[in-house]
């Protein structure tokens, strides 16, 4: 009832107010970790890309316009930054390459934070090309329009439902053999 | 992706054959995610799923992975460093402002242009004038040109009335003091004249005496020469 606003939060922080930043900051944490979860199957890395997006968001916080939700602000700065991050650890491979299946990949450290039932579909997501992946996330974990996803990843709209289509082709054959 | 050929005919959907058309798959497939199909996009939605396989298992694996997004379990975010991402830099202290240099060349430059330009800023009974290259109105240098000789002629004035006075003191000293070299002049020469003129009567007084003496002295020899002459004798001879 008496919880600040995004933009009073995001306001106090630009006076350096640090209890705001923190605030805003877990507000929004879940998400994001969990965004990284999906997007790279890894705790660790998925701690790593969510505090690479939030310093980017706390850099970049004074261009914030109130243009828009701060949600899809943000999030577009995690799929530019989840961007790097494959590029990163991946330099040879291209966003819409498939990624060579790792085999039970999962640390230990990995299956203590990620429930049972989540496993399967982060490890699923862990076999679509990052470009489908960025889509689905958004798609079915941000509920984001098309329209939405496109601006958030500079594509077009037809290109994320193009891309959509195109993953749903490779989760059908994938959750057809886990749950066969 | 392969186009989906409408196999849909008959009377009740002949009327959508033009939009069945115009819609492929993926775009039909979009709609439908979103939530904007129409009545007659509905209908032939329902179709392919009917008649195309392919396009129905994608239906169907859209609304499982949803079913299993839905029931994602969102666990606590483990225990990271949030701090780090507060990376306000201090407060910068006034003379570590960024703009102080910017401010200083700008000042420099003014500065350079108020000289080049001979910037001059004046003000008078409330008017600030700013001026360049130092030039002044014709009215503003006749008044203190005016101003100027006017102080020269009340200076000047001052020192001639201060050397006129000077000179007639001094030339009243000079004649006092030649009045009374003159006056004591004259009575030493005057004393002097007296005295020689003492001296001389007094040397004539002497050898007139002297002459006395010796007619007097030769007289007396005579006498005492000739004593015939004394009783008996003409005393005339």
């Amino acid at each position: 009832m008496f919880e600040k606003t995004d933009e009073q939060l995001i306001a106090k922080a630009l006076h350096g107010n640090k209890q705001a930043w923190l605030n805003l900051l877990k507000r929004y944490e879940k998400q994001i970790y969990h965004y990284g979860m999906r997007m790279t199957g890894k705790n660790e890395d998925a701690l790593d890309l969510m505090q690479e997006v939030f310093i980017s968001v706390f850099r970049n916080l004074s261009t914030y316009r109130n243009e828009g939700s701060f949600k899809s602000w943000m999030f577009r700065i995690a799929h530019f930054r989840c961007i790097e991050f494959y590029r990163r650890k991946k330099p040879m491979q291209g966003l819409d390459d498939t990624p060579e299946v790792e085999c039970d990949a999962m640390s230990a450290a990995d299956r203590i934070h990620t429930h049972q039932e989540n496993k399967q579909l982060i490890s699923a997501m862990q076999q679509l090309p990052l470009a489908q992946k960025a889509v689905v996330e958004l798609k079915f974990f941000g509920q984001f329009t098309f329209d939405e996803i496109a601006e958030q990843t500079g594509i077009s709209a037809n290109t994320a439902k193009s891309r959509l289509y195109g993953a749903l082709e490779k989760l059908k054959t994938l959750m057809e053999v886990d749950y066969a | 992706m392969p186009k989906h050929k409408s196999q849909l005919g008959g009377s009740g959907l002949g009327n959508y054959r033009l939009d069945k058309s115009e819609l492929n798959n993926e775009q039909l497939f979009g709609l439908w995610v979103e939530g904007q199909l129409n009545e007659q996009q509905r209908h032939e939605f329902e179709q392919r799923c009917l008649e195309d396989q392919a396009f129905a298992k994608k239906v169907e694996t859209f609304n499982l992975f949803s079913m299993h997004s839905e029931h994602y379990q969102s666990h606590e975010v483990p225990s990271w460093d949030r701090d780090s991402t507060f990376n306000m830099p201090d407060n910068v202290k006034w003379w570590q402002w960024q703009g102080l240099p910017t401010l200083s060349f700008a000042t420099s430059i003014l500065a350079i242009v108020m000289v080049l330009t001979g910037l001059q800023v004046r003000t008078h009974e409330g008017a600030m004038t700013i001026s360049f290259a130092g030039k002044q109105s014709q009215q503003e240098i006749d008044q203190l040109v005016n101003d100027r000789l006017s102080e020269f002629q009340e200076v000047q004035q001052l020192a001639l009335a201060n050397y006129t006075q000077t000179m007639q003191q001094q030339q009243m000293d000079t004649s006092t003091q030649l009045t009374q070299y003159l006056l004591g002049a004259s009575r030493k020469e005057r004393r002097e004249d007296f005295a020689e003129l003492i001296k001389y009567v007094n040397e004539q007084r002497g050898d007139d005496q002297l002459f006395y003496v010796r007619q007097l002295n030769k007289l007396q020899q005579d006498i005492y020469a000739q004593p015939e002459l004394t009783g008996s004798g003409n005393i005339n001879e």
